[in-house]
Protein backbone atom coordinates (compact mmCIF):
# COMPACT_ATOMS: atom_id res chain seq x y z
CA UNK A 1 0.00 0.00 0.00
CA UNK A 2 1.85 2.99 -1.36
CA UNK A 3 0.69 7.09 0.36
CA UNK A 4 -0.34 8.07 -2.79
CA UNK A 5 -3.38 5.48 -2.63
CA UNK A 6 -4.54 7.78 0.56
CA UNK A 7 -7.75 9.42 -0.71
CA UNK A 8 -8.26 11.12 2.83
CA UNK A 9 -6.32 12.41 5.27
CA UNK A 10 -8.23 9.96 8.10
CA UNK A 11 -6.32 7.65 6.18
CA UNK A 12 -3.67 5.62 8.33
CA UNK A 13 -2.28 3.03 6.26
CA UNK A 14 1.09 3.60 5.49
CA UNK A 15 1.05 6.23 7.36
CA UNK A 16 4.86 6.46 9.22
CA UNK A 17 4.80 6.41 12.82
CA UNK A 18 1.10 5.22 13.50
CA UNK A 19 0.19 1.55 14.24
CA UNK A 20 -2.71 0.56 11.26
CA UNK A 21 -4.62 -2.58 12.92
CA UNK A 22 -6.16 -4.94 10.61
CA UNK A 23 -7.53 -9.03 10.47
CA UNK A 24 -6.93 -11.28 7.99
CA UNK A 25 -9.76 -14.06 8.06
CA UNK A 26 -8.46 -16.94 5.76
CA UNK A 27 -11.71 -18.22 5.58
CA UNK A 28 -10.12 -21.56 3.85
CA UNK A 29 -9.95 -22.40 7.61
CA UNK A 30 -12.63 -21.40 8.83
CA UNK A 31 -15.27 -24.45 10.08
CA UNK A 32 -17.84 -22.81 10.92
CA UNK A 33 -17.34 -23.29 15.11
CA UNK A 34 -18.96 -19.74 15.65
CA UNK A 35 -16.62 -19.95 18.21
CA UNK A 36 -15.78 -16.13 17.61
CA UNK A 37 -19.77 -15.29 17.95
CA UNK A 38 -19.77 -17.02 21.21
CA UNK A 39 -16.27 -15.77 22.68
CA UNK A 40 -17.17 -12.03 21.57
CA UNK A 41 -20.81 -12.16 23.42
CA UNK A 42 -18.96 -13.55 26.05
CA UNK A 43 -16.77 -10.28 26.34
CA UNK A 44 -19.09 -7.68 25.60
CA UNK A 45 -22.52 -9.40 27.59
CA UNK A 46 -23.57 -8.60 23.63
CA UNK A 47 -27.33 -8.90 24.07
CA UNK A 48 -29.74 -10.96 22.31
CA UNK A 49 -30.66 -10.32 18.80
CA UNK A 50 -27.50 -8.15 18.38
CA UNK A 51 -23.97 -9.09 16.91
CA UNK A 52 -20.81 -7.25 16.87
CA UNK A 53 -19.16 -10.35 15.75
CA UNK A 54 -21.44 -12.77 13.33
CA UNK A 55 -21.05 -16.02 11.03
CA UNK A 56 -23.05 -16.34 8.00
CA UNK A 57 -23.07 -18.95 5.55
CA UNK A 58 -24.07 -20.34 2.26
CA UNK A 59 -24.02 -23.99 0.72
CA UNK A 60 -22.80 -24.13 -2.81
CA UNK A 61 -22.39 -26.38 -5.26
CA UNK A 62 -24.89 -29.35 -6.00
CA UNK A 63 -24.52 -32.85 -4.25
CA UNK A 64 -22.70 -34.67 -3.94
CA UNK A 65 -20.04 -31.57 -4.32
CA UNK A 66 -21.60 -29.21 -2.03
CA UNK A 67 -19.50 -26.55 0.40
CA UNK A 68 -20.70 -25.01 3.11
CA UNK A 69 -19.20 -21.05 2.65
CA UNK A 70 -18.62 -19.32 5.52
CA UNK A 71 -17.65 -15.47 5.83
CA UNK A 72 -17.16 -14.48 9.34
CA UNK A 73 -18.15 -10.67 9.21
CA UNK A 74 -17.58 -7.70 12.10
CA UNK A 75 -16.89 -3.99 11.54
CA UNK A 76 -14.19 -3.40 9.28
CA UNK A 77 -12.55 -0.69 10.78
CA UNK A 78 -12.60 0.99 7.55
CA UNK A 79 -9.48 3.78 7.06
CA UNK A 80 -11.78 6.26 5.60
CA UNK A 81 -15.01 5.31 8.05
CA UNK A 82 -18.39 6.81 6.62
CA UNK A 83 -19.92 6.24 10.20
CA UNK A 84 -17.95 8.97 11.70
CA UNK A 85 -18.94 11.28 8.76
CA UNK A 86 -22.09 10.90 9.54
CA UNK A 87 -22.36 11.01 13.16
CA UNK A 88 -23.38 15.00 14.15
CA UNK A 89 -21.87 14.74 17.47
CA UNK A 90 -18.23 13.28 17.08
CA UNK A 91 -19.36 10.20 19.54
CA UNK A 92 -18.10 7.80 16.87
CA UNK A 93 -14.58 8.27 15.56
CA UNK A 94 -11.38 7.04 14.76
CA UNK A 95 -8.62 6.80 16.86
CA UNK A 96 -5.31 7.72 14.74
CA UNK A 97 -3.08 5.63 16.66
CA UNK A 98 -4.32 1.90 16.26
CA UNK A 99 -7.21 2.76 13.51
CA UNK A 100 -9.83 1.50 15.67
CA UNK A 101 -13.01 2.89 15.10
CA UNK A 102 -14.73 3.08 18.71
CA UNK A 103 -17.83 5.11 20.31
CA UNK A 104 -18.20 7.58 23.05
CA UNK A 105 -21.10 6.19 25.12
CA UNK A 106 -21.96 8.97 26.94
CA UNK A 107 -22.38 11.13 23.87
CA UNK A 108 -24.38 9.14 21.37
CA UNK A 109 -27.62 10.98 21.05
CA UNK A 110 -29.18 7.61 19.41
CA UNK A 111 -29.96 9.28 15.88
CA UNK A 112 -28.58 6.05 14.39
CA UNK A 113 -26.97 8.16 11.03
CA UNK A 114 -24.03 6.00 11.83
CA UNK A 115 -26.38 2.34 11.37
CA UNK A 116 -27.49 3.96 8.06
CA UNK A 117 -24.02 5.04 6.69
CA UNK A 118 -21.79 1.63 7.74
CA UNK A 119 -22.08 -0.58 4.29
CA UNK A 120 -21.69 -3.00 6.09
CA UNK A 121 -24.44 -3.54 9.14
CA UNK A 122 -22.03 -3.48 11.39
CA UNK A 123 -23.53 -0.92 13.80
CA UNK A 124 -26.60 -1.62 16.53
CA UNK A 125 -28.74 -0.22 18.44
CA UNK A 126 -28.22 -1.62 22.08
CA UNK A 127 -31.47 -2.02 24.16
CA UNK A 128 -32.95 -0.94 27.15
CA UNK A 129 -31.95 -3.81 29.64
CA UNK A 130 -28.88 -5.79 29.55
CA UNK A 131 -28.03 -8.29 32.06
CA UNK A 132 -24.47 -7.30 33.52
CA UNK A 133 -23.96 -3.50 31.45
CA UNK A 134 -25.73 -0.41 31.89
CA UNK A 135 -24.91 0.46 28.72
CA UNK A 136 -27.61 1.21 26.80
CA UNK A 137 -30.21 2.44 24.19
CA UNK A 138 -26.87 3.76 22.09
CA UNK A 139 -25.55 2.29 19.21
CA UNK A 140 -22.62 0.00 19.56
CA UNK A 141 -20.34 -2.28 17.35
CA UNK A 142 -17.05 -4.22 17.23
CA UNK A 143 -14.20 -2.65 18.56
CA UNK A 144 -11.45 -4.72 17.68
CA UNK A 145 -11.05 -5.36 21.61
CA UNK A 146 -9.39 -2.01 21.94
CA UNK A 147 -9.09 -2.60 25.67
CA UNK A 148 -7.42 -6.04 25.00
CA UNK A 149 -5.35 -5.29 22.25
CA UNK A 150 -3.36 -1.91 24.04
CA UNK A 151 -2.74 -4.82 26.54
CA UNK A 152 -1.16 -6.90 24.37
CA UNK A 153 -3.76 -9.52 23.92
CA UNK A 154 -5.54 -10.43 20.52
CA UNK A 155 -9.11 -9.72 20.07
CA UNK A 156 -11.33 -12.20 21.32
CA UNK A 157 -12.72 -13.50 18.56
CA UNK A 158 -8.87 -14.25 17.31
CA UNK A 159 -7.81 -15.72 19.91
CA UNK A 160 -10.72 -18.37 19.91
CA UNK A 161 -10.82 -19.32 16.57
CA UNK A 162 -9.80 -22.97 16.86
CA UNK A 163 -8.79 -23.01 12.86
CA UNK A 164 -6.24 -20.10 13.08
CA UNK A 165 -8.44 -18.45 10.78
CA UNK A 166 -9.06 -15.36 12.17
CA UNK A 167 -5.25 -13.08 12.40
CA UNK A 168 -4.67 -9.73 14.06
CA UNK A 169 -1.92 -7.30 13.86
CA UNK A 170 -0.68 -4.32 12.88
CA UNK A 171 -0.64 -3.96 9.34
CA UNK A 172 1.64 -0.48 9.19
CA UNK A 173 4.46 -2.98 10.16
CA UNK A 174 6.09 -5.12 7.41
CA UNK A 175 7.18 -7.77 9.49
CA UNK A 176 3.56 -8.56 11.05
CA UNK A 177 2.04 -11.51 10.41
CA UNK A 178 -1.29 -9.74 8.74
CA UNK A 179 1.30 -7.88 6.56
CA UNK A 180 2.54 -11.12 4.95
CA UNK A 181 -0.43 -12.49 4.70
CA UNK A 182 -1.93 -9.17 2.52
CA UNK A 183 1.23 -9.28 0.63
CA UNK A 184 1.36 -13.16 -0.02
CA UNK A 185 -1.70 -13.69 -0.69
CA UNK A 186 -4.82 -12.99 -3.22
CA UNK A 187 -7.51 -10.99 -0.30
CA UNK A 188 -10.92 -9.38 -0.48
CA UNK A 189 -12.55 -7.10 0.99
CA UNK A 190 -16.19 -6.33 1.21
CA UNK A 191 -17.78 -3.58 -0.86
CA UNK A 192 -14.50 -1.94 -2.35
CA UNK A 193 -16.30 0.30 -4.32
CA UNK A 194 -17.85 2.31 -1.34
CA UNK A 195 -14.13 3.74 -1.18
CA UNK A 196 -14.46 2.60 2.80
CA UNK A 197 -10.89 0.93 2.87
CA UNK A 198 -12.25 -1.96 4.94
CA UNK A 199 -9.63 -3.57 7.05
CA UNK A 200 -10.68 -7.08 7.52
CA UNK A 201 -9.25 -8.56 4.81
CA UNK A 202 -10.47 -12.37 3.32
CA UNK A 203 -8.79 -14.80 2.19
CA UNK A 204 -10.74 -17.71 -0.22
CA UNK A 205 -13.92 -15.18 0.27
CA UNK A 206 -16.81 -16.86 -2.20
CA UNK A 207 -18.12 -14.02 -4.48
CA UNK A 208 -21.54 -15.26 -3.55
CA UNK A 209 -21.07 -14.03 -0.01
CA UNK A 210 -19.43 -11.21 -0.70
CA UNK A 211 -21.96 -9.44 -2.95
CA UNK A 212 -25.65 -8.74 -3.48
CA UNK A 213 -27.30 -11.30 -5.32
CA UNK A 214 -30.34 -11.69 -6.74
CA UNK A 215 -30.93 -14.61 -4.45
CA UNK A 216 -31.84 -11.64 -2.32
CA UNK A 217 -35.58 -12.46 -3.46
CA UNK A 218 -35.62 -15.93 -2.34
CA UNK A 219 -35.30 -13.93 1.55
CA UNK A 220 -34.68 -15.77 4.93
CA UNK A 221 -38.09 -15.94 6.31
CA UNK A 222 -36.74 -17.39 9.65
CA UNK A 223 -34.70 -13.80 9.49
CA UNK A 224 -38.00 -11.54 8.87
CA UNK A 225 -39.91 -13.09 11.25
CA UNK A 226 -37.29 -12.31 13.90
CA UNK A 227 -36.79 -9.20 12.77
CA UNK A 228 -40.48 -8.50 13.50
CA UNK A 229 -40.42 -9.46 16.76
CA UNK A 230 -37.19 -7.58 17.81
CA UNK A 231 -38.81 -4.47 16.94
CA UNK A 232 -42.31 -5.21 18.33
CA UNK A 233 -40.47 -6.10 21.63
CA UNK A 234 -39.44 -2.52 21.00
CA UNK A 235 -35.63 -3.53 21.36
CA UNK A 236 -34.62 -0.47 18.87
CA UNK B 1 -28.75 -15.21 0.14
CA UNK B 2 -26.93 -17.36 3.03
CA UNK B 3 -28.71 -20.18 4.49
CA UNK B 4 -27.96 -18.49 7.66
CA UNK B 5 -27.70 -14.96 9.21
CA UNK B 6 -28.22 -12.47 11.80
CA UNK B 7 -31.39 -10.44 10.67
CA UNK B 8 -30.57 -6.81 10.79
CA UNK B 9 -33.03 -3.74 11.44
CA UNK B 10 -33.35 -0.96 9.49
CA UNK B 11 -31.49 2.35 10.83
CA UNK B 12 -34.15 4.79 10.06
CA UNK B 13 -38.09 3.66 10.89
CA UNK B 14 -41.29 5.21 9.22
CA UNK B 15 -40.94 8.05 12.46
CA UNK B 16 -38.60 9.67 9.71
CA UNK B 17 -40.71 9.67 6.70
CA UNK B 18 -43.36 11.40 9.04
CA UNK B 19 -40.85 13.67 10.25
CA UNK B 20 -39.58 14.56 6.59
CA UNK B 21 -43.30 15.17 5.47
CA UNK B 22 -44.01 17.80 8.20
CA UNK B 23 -41.28 19.46 8.16
CA UNK B 24 -41.28 20.01 4.94
CA UNK B 25 -45.01 21.15 4.99
CA UNK B 26 -43.94 23.77 7.69
CA UNK B 27 -41.22 25.12 5.67
CA UNK B 28 -43.25 25.63 2.65
CA UNK B 29 -45.90 27.30 5.04
CA UNK B 30 -43.65 29.78 5.84
CA UNK B 31 -42.15 30.67 2.41
CA UNK B 32 -46.26 31.23 1.56
CA UNK B 33 -46.64 33.43 4.39
CA UNK B 34 -43.23 35.33 3.77
CA UNK B 35 -44.28 36.15 0.40
CA UNK B 36 -47.51 37.84 1.37
CA UNK B 37 -45.08 40.70 2.37
CA UNK B 38 -44.32 40.72 -1.59
CA UNK B 39 -47.32 39.48 -3.36
CA UNK B 40 -50.82 40.66 -2.99
CA UNK B 41 -52.42 37.07 -3.85
CA UNK B 42 -50.64 35.44 -0.90
CA UNK B 43 -52.09 37.86 1.22
CA UNK B 44 -55.29 35.62 2.85
CA UNK B 45 -52.11 33.10 3.84
CA UNK B 46 -49.46 35.29 5.73
CA UNK B 47 -51.21 34.57 9.49
CA UNK B 48 -52.56 31.07 8.99
CA UNK B 49 -49.98 29.65 7.26
CA UNK B 50 -47.55 30.61 9.58
CA UNK B 51 -49.22 29.42 12.44
CA UNK B 52 -49.94 26.22 10.39
CA UNK B 53 -46.22 26.27 9.71
CA UNK B 54 -45.03 26.90 13.63
CA UNK B 55 -47.31 23.89 14.94
CA UNK B 56 -45.85 21.33 12.33
CA UNK B 57 -42.17 22.74 13.22
CA UNK B 58 -43.13 21.94 17.18
CA UNK B 59 -44.81 18.48 15.81
CA UNK B 60 -41.37 18.21 13.69
CA UNK B 61 -38.82 18.54 16.26
CA UNK B 62 -40.43 16.56 18.78
CA UNK B 63 -40.77 13.63 16.47
CA UNK B 64 -36.74 13.73 15.74
CA UNK B 65 -36.46 14.06 19.53
CA UNK B 66 -38.68 11.44 20.44
CA UNK B 67 -36.83 9.16 18.18
CA UNK B 68 -33.30 9.55 19.07
CA UNK B 69 -32.73 6.97 21.81
CA UNK B 70 -31.35 9.04 24.39
CA UNK B 71 -33.64 12.19 23.32
CA UNK B 72 -32.56 13.84 26.35
CA UNK B 73 -29.17 14.13 25.03
CA UNK B 74 -30.30 16.37 21.89
CA UNK B 75 -28.88 19.43 23.30
CA UNK B 76 -25.15 17.63 22.20
CA UNK B 77 -26.13 18.49 18.64
CA UNK B 78 -25.81 22.24 19.70
CA UNK B 79 -22.62 21.50 21.71
CA UNK B 80 -19.70 23.28 19.82
CA UNK B 81 -17.25 20.63 21.61
CA UNK B 82 -19.03 18.20 19.94
CA UNK B 83 -20.26 19.42 16.40
CA UNK B 84 -19.27 17.62 13.10
CA UNK B 85 -19.54 19.57 10.22
CA UNK B 86 -19.24 16.62 8.19
CA UNK B 87 -22.53 15.34 9.01
CA UNK B 88 -26.02 16.89 7.52
CA UNK B 89 -27.46 16.00 10.78
CA UNK B 90 -25.02 19.07 12.25
CA UNK B 91 -26.02 21.27 9.65
CA UNK B 92 -30.37 20.00 10.07
CA UNK B 93 -29.67 20.82 13.82
CA UNK B 94 -28.34 24.29 13.51
CA UNK B 95 -31.09 24.88 10.89
CA UNK B 96 -33.87 24.28 12.51
CA UNK B 97 -33.18 26.21 15.55
CA UNK B 98 -32.43 28.83 14.07
CA UNK B 99 -35.38 28.42 11.80
CA UNK B 100 -37.22 28.29 15.04
CA UNK B 101 -35.78 31.49 16.28
CA UNK B 102 -36.52 33.39 13.69
CA UNK B 103 -39.82 31.82 13.12
CA UNK B 104 -40.54 33.34 16.50
CA UNK B 105 -39.37 36.88 15.64
CA UNK B 106 -41.03 36.77 12.57
CA UNK B 107 -44.69 36.14 14.60
CA UNK B 108 -43.62 39.30 16.45
CA UNK B 109 -43.29 41.32 13.80
CA UNK B 110 -46.19 40.03 11.96
CA UNK B 111 -48.73 40.96 14.70
CA UNK B 112 -47.48 44.17 14.62
CA UNK B 113 -47.47 44.70 11.00
CA UNK B 114 -43.68 45.81 11.39
CA UNK B 115 -43.65 46.21 7.29
CA UNK B 116 -39.72 46.77 7.16
CA UNK B 117 -38.23 44.01 9.80
CA UNK B 118 -41.15 41.50 8.86
CA UNK B 119 -39.97 41.87 5.12
CA UNK B 120 -36.69 41.24 6.48
CA UNK B 121 -37.68 38.10 8.75
CA UNK B 122 -39.42 36.79 5.89
CA UNK B 123 -36.42 36.66 3.40
CA UNK B 124 -34.16 34.97 6.59
CA UNK B 125 -36.88 32.75 7.81
CA UNK B 126 -37.25 31.77 3.89
CA UNK B 127 -33.90 31.07 3.06
CA UNK B 128 -33.93 28.84 6.27
CA UNK B 129 -36.92 26.99 5.27
CA UNK B 130 -35.53 25.92 1.79
CA UNK B 131 -32.21 24.61 4.06
CA UNK B 132 -34.90 22.19 5.85
CA UNK B 133 -35.79 20.23 2.59
CA UNK B 134 -32.47 20.68 1.49
CA UNK B 135 -30.58 19.50 4.84
CA UNK B 136 -32.98 16.57 4.86
CA UNK B 137 -32.12 15.31 1.30
CA UNK B 138 -28.78 15.61 2.21
CA UNK B 139 -29.29 13.34 5.19
CA UNK B 140 -30.15 10.91 2.61
CA UNK B 141 -27.78 11.42 0.04
CA UNK B 142 -24.51 11.73 1.95
CA UNK B 143 -25.14 7.82 2.36
CA UNK B 144 -22.84 6.66 -0.89
CA UNK B 145 -23.88 2.97 -0.81
CA UNK B 146 -27.37 3.38 -0.94
CA UNK B 147 -29.18 3.37 -3.94
CA UNK B 148 -31.81 5.53 -4.70
CA UNK B 149 -30.69 7.66 -1.52
CA UNK B 150 -27.33 8.45 -3.28
CA UNK B 151 -28.17 10.75 -5.95
CA UNK B 152 -27.93 14.68 -6.26
CA UNK B 153 -31.84 14.45 -7.00
CA UNK B 154 -32.50 14.01 -3.46
CA UNK B 155 -32.33 17.48 -1.77
CA UNK B 156 -33.80 19.31 -4.80
CA UNK B 157 -36.80 16.21 -4.75
CA UNK B 158 -37.16 17.04 -1.37
CA UNK B 159 -37.70 20.29 -2.00
CA UNK B 160 -40.15 20.17 -4.69
CA UNK B 161 -42.45 17.78 -2.35
CA UNK B 162 -42.25 20.67 0.44
CA UNK B 163 -43.95 22.59 -1.95
CA UNK B 164 -45.88 20.86 -3.49
CA UNK B 165 -47.14 19.03 0.01
CA UNK B 166 -47.01 22.45 1.86
CA UNK B 167 -49.54 23.86 -1.62
CA UNK B 168 -52.20 21.43 -0.54
CA UNK B 169 -51.96 22.63 2.61
CA UNK B 170 -52.01 25.97 1.93
CA UNK B 171 -54.77 25.75 0.10
CA UNK B 172 -57.16 24.88 2.99
CA UNK B 173 -56.14 27.71 4.04
CA UNK B 174 -56.49 30.53 1.95
CA UNK B 175 -59.86 31.40 3.55
CA UNK B 176 -61.84 30.90 0.42
CA UNK B 177 -59.74 33.62 -1.71
CA UNK B 178 -59.92 33.55 -4.97
CA UNK B 179 -56.28 34.92 -5.63
CA UNK B 180 -55.05 32.67 -2.89
CA UNK B 181 -56.73 29.96 -4.47
CA UNK B 182 -55.04 30.08 -8.11
CA UNK B 183 -51.42 30.86 -6.82
CA UNK B 184 -51.53 27.66 -4.80
CA UNK B 185 -53.38 25.19 -7.55
CA UNK B 186 -50.38 27.06 -9.94
CA UNK B 187 -47.46 26.28 -6.94
CA UNK B 188 -49.03 22.69 -6.96
CA UNK B 189 -49.15 22.49 -10.70
CA UNK B 190 -45.45 23.11 -10.92
CA UNK B 191 -44.16 21.31 -8.36
CA UNK B 192 -46.17 18.67 -8.20
CA UNK B 193 -44.98 18.75 -12.36
CA UNK B 194 -40.68 19.02 -11.31
CA UNK B 195 -41.55 16.42 -8.31
CA UNK B 196 -42.93 14.11 -11.43
CA UNK B 197 -40.24 15.02 -13.64
CA UNK B 198 -37.66 14.15 -10.73
CA UNK B 199 -39.47 10.39 -9.75
CA UNK B 200 -39.05 9.42 -13.60
CA UNK B 201 -35.46 10.23 -13.75
CA UNK B 202 -34.49 8.68 -10.30
CA UNK B 203 -36.75 5.76 -11.37
CA UNK B 204 -34.93 5.57 -15.34
CA UNK B 205 -31.14 5.70 -12.99
CA UNK B 206 -32.03 3.62 -10.44
CA UNK B 207 -33.72 0.92 -12.46
CA UNK B 208 -30.29 0.97 -15.02
CA UNK B 209 -28.10 0.94 -11.49
CA UNK B 210 -25.49 -0.78 -10.28
CA UNK B 211 -26.61 -4.36 -8.70
CA UNK B 212 -28.03 -2.95 -5.55
CA UNK B 213 -29.70 0.22 -7.37
CA UNK B 214 -31.31 -2.56 -9.72
CA UNK B 215 -32.52 -4.73 -7.01
CA UNK B 216 -33.87 -1.94 -5.01
CA UNK B 217 -35.43 -0.86 -7.86
CA UNK B 218 -37.38 -4.34 -8.16
CA UNK B 219 -38.31 -3.72 -4.57
CA UNK B 220 -39.60 -0.16 -4.90
CA UNK B 221 -41.81 -1.76 -7.89
CA UNK B 222 -43.30 -4.62 -6.62
CA UNK B 223 -44.93 -5.31 -3.76
CA UNK B 224 -46.41 -3.61 -1.19
CA UNK B 225 -43.65 -1.24 -1.26
CA UNK B 226 -44.29 -1.17 -5.00
CA UNK B 227 -48.09 -0.53 -4.34
CA UNK B 228 -47.22 2.50 -2.01
CA UNK B 229 -44.15 3.76 -4.42
CA UNK B 230 -45.68 3.71 -7.86
CA UNK B 231 -49.78 3.35 -6.94
CA UNK B 232 -50.09 5.72 -3.93
CA UNK B 233 -46.78 7.67 -4.58
CA UNK B 234 -46.67 8.32 -8.65
CA UNK B 235 -49.73 7.90 -9.60
CA UNK B 236 -52.53 8.83 -7.24
CA UNK B 237 -50.48 11.33 -5.54
CA UNK B 238 -48.62 12.69 -8.34
CA UNK B 239 -50.01 11.96 -12.04
CA UNK B 240 -53.79 12.18 -10.68
CA UNK B 241 -53.80 15.45 -8.43
CA UNK B 242 -51.85 17.11 -11.61
CA UNK B 243 -54.12 15.96 -14.29
CA UNK B 244 -57.06 16.70 -12.34
CA UNK B 245 -55.61 20.57 -11.74
CA UNK B 246 -55.32 20.82 -15.24
CA UNK B 247 -59.09 19.76 -15.98
CA UNK B 248 -61.82 22.48 -15.88
CA UNK B 249 -63.07 20.61 -12.27
CA UNK B 250 -59.82 21.68 -11.08
CA UNK B 251 -60.01 25.35 -11.02
CA UNK B 252 -63.04 24.77 -9.01
CA UNK B 253 -62.93 24.11 -4.85
CA UNK B 254 -64.30 20.80 -4.57
CA UNK B 255 -61.43 20.19 -7.54
CA UNK B 256 -58.77 21.33 -5.54
CA UNK B 257 -59.76 20.16 -2.60
CA UNK B 258 -59.49 16.35 -3.89
CA UNK B 259 -56.18 17.21 -5.86
CA UNK B 260 -54.57 18.58 -2.46
CA UNK B 261 -55.72 15.44 -0.42
CA UNK B 262 -54.25 13.02 -2.82
CA UNK B 263 -51.24 15.10 -3.05
CA UNK B 264 -50.57 14.83 0.93
CA UNK B 265 -51.44 10.95 0.49
CA UNK B 266 -48.91 11.09 -2.07
CA UNK B 267 -46.21 12.84 -0.42
CA UNK B 268 -46.32 10.62 2.72
CA UNK B 269 -46.02 7.87 0.49
CA UNK B 270 -43.39 8.79 -1.44
CA UNK B 271 -41.15 9.96 1.28
CA UNK B 272 -41.83 6.50 3.13
CA UNK B 273 -41.13 4.56 0.01
CA UNK B 274 -38.25 6.67 -0.72
CA UNK B 275 -36.47 6.22 3.31
CA UNK B 276 -37.84 2.19 3.10
CA UNK B 277 -36.51 1.52 -0.13
CA UNK B 278 -32.79 2.69 0.25
CA UNK B 279 -32.89 0.45 3.61
CA UNK B 280 -34.03 -3.04 2.47
CA UNK B 281 -31.55 -4.44 0.48
CA UNK B 282 -28.57 -3.78 2.87
CA UNK B 283 -30.73 -5.89 5.94
CA UNK B 284 -30.00 -8.67 4.12
CA UNK B 285 -26.48 -7.98 3.86
S1 LIG C 1 -17.56 -1.25 9.04
FE1 LIG C 1 -19.19 0.22 9.36
S2 LIG C 1 -19.08 0.71 11.53
FE2 LIG C 1 -17.15 -0.25 10.99
S3 LIG C 1 -15.78 1.49 10.51
FE3 LIG C 1 -16.68 0.77 8.57
S4 LIG C 1 -18.46 2.07 8.30
FE4 LIG C 1 -17.87 2.26 10.45
S1 LIG D 1 -26.33 7.07 16.83
FE1 LIG D 1 -24.77 7.91 18.20
S2 LIG D 1 -22.81 7.29 17.32
FE2 LIG D 1 -24.38 6.99 15.76
S3 LIG D 1 -24.37 8.88 14.55
FE3 LIG D 1 -25.93 9.16 16.11
S4 LIG D 1 -24.88 10.12 17.83
FE4 LIG D 1 -23.29 9.31 16.48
Amino acid sequence: MTQELLMSSTETRGRPGVRRYAMVIDVRRCIGCMACQVACKAEYDVPLGVFRTWVPYRVTGKYPTVKKQFLPRLCNHCDDPPCVRACPVEATYKLEDGGFVLQHYDRCIGCKACMASCPYNARFMLPEHRTYTDITKVVDKCTFCYHRVIQGLVPACVQTCVGRSRIFGDINDPNSEVSQLVARHATQVLRPEQGTKPHVFYIGADRSLTDYGRAVYHKDEQADIERAAFNRNKHI
Amino acid sequence: MNEYTVFHTMAWPSAYAIYFFVIGISSALFFFSALSWFREDYRPLRENAFYASFVLLAVGGLLLIGDLSQPGRFLNILNPAYLNFQSPLAWGGLNLISFGLVAVLYFFMMRKGDEVNGKRLAIIGSLLALGLPIYTGFDLTVHQHRPVWNTPLMPVLFVGLSLVSGAAVASFLTKGSEAANSAMRRMMLWSGGAVGAMLISLLGTTAYGGVGAELTFMFLTSGTLGLIFIGLGIIAGTAVPIVLLLAPLGRQQVGMMTASVLILVGGMALRYSILYGGQILQTYY
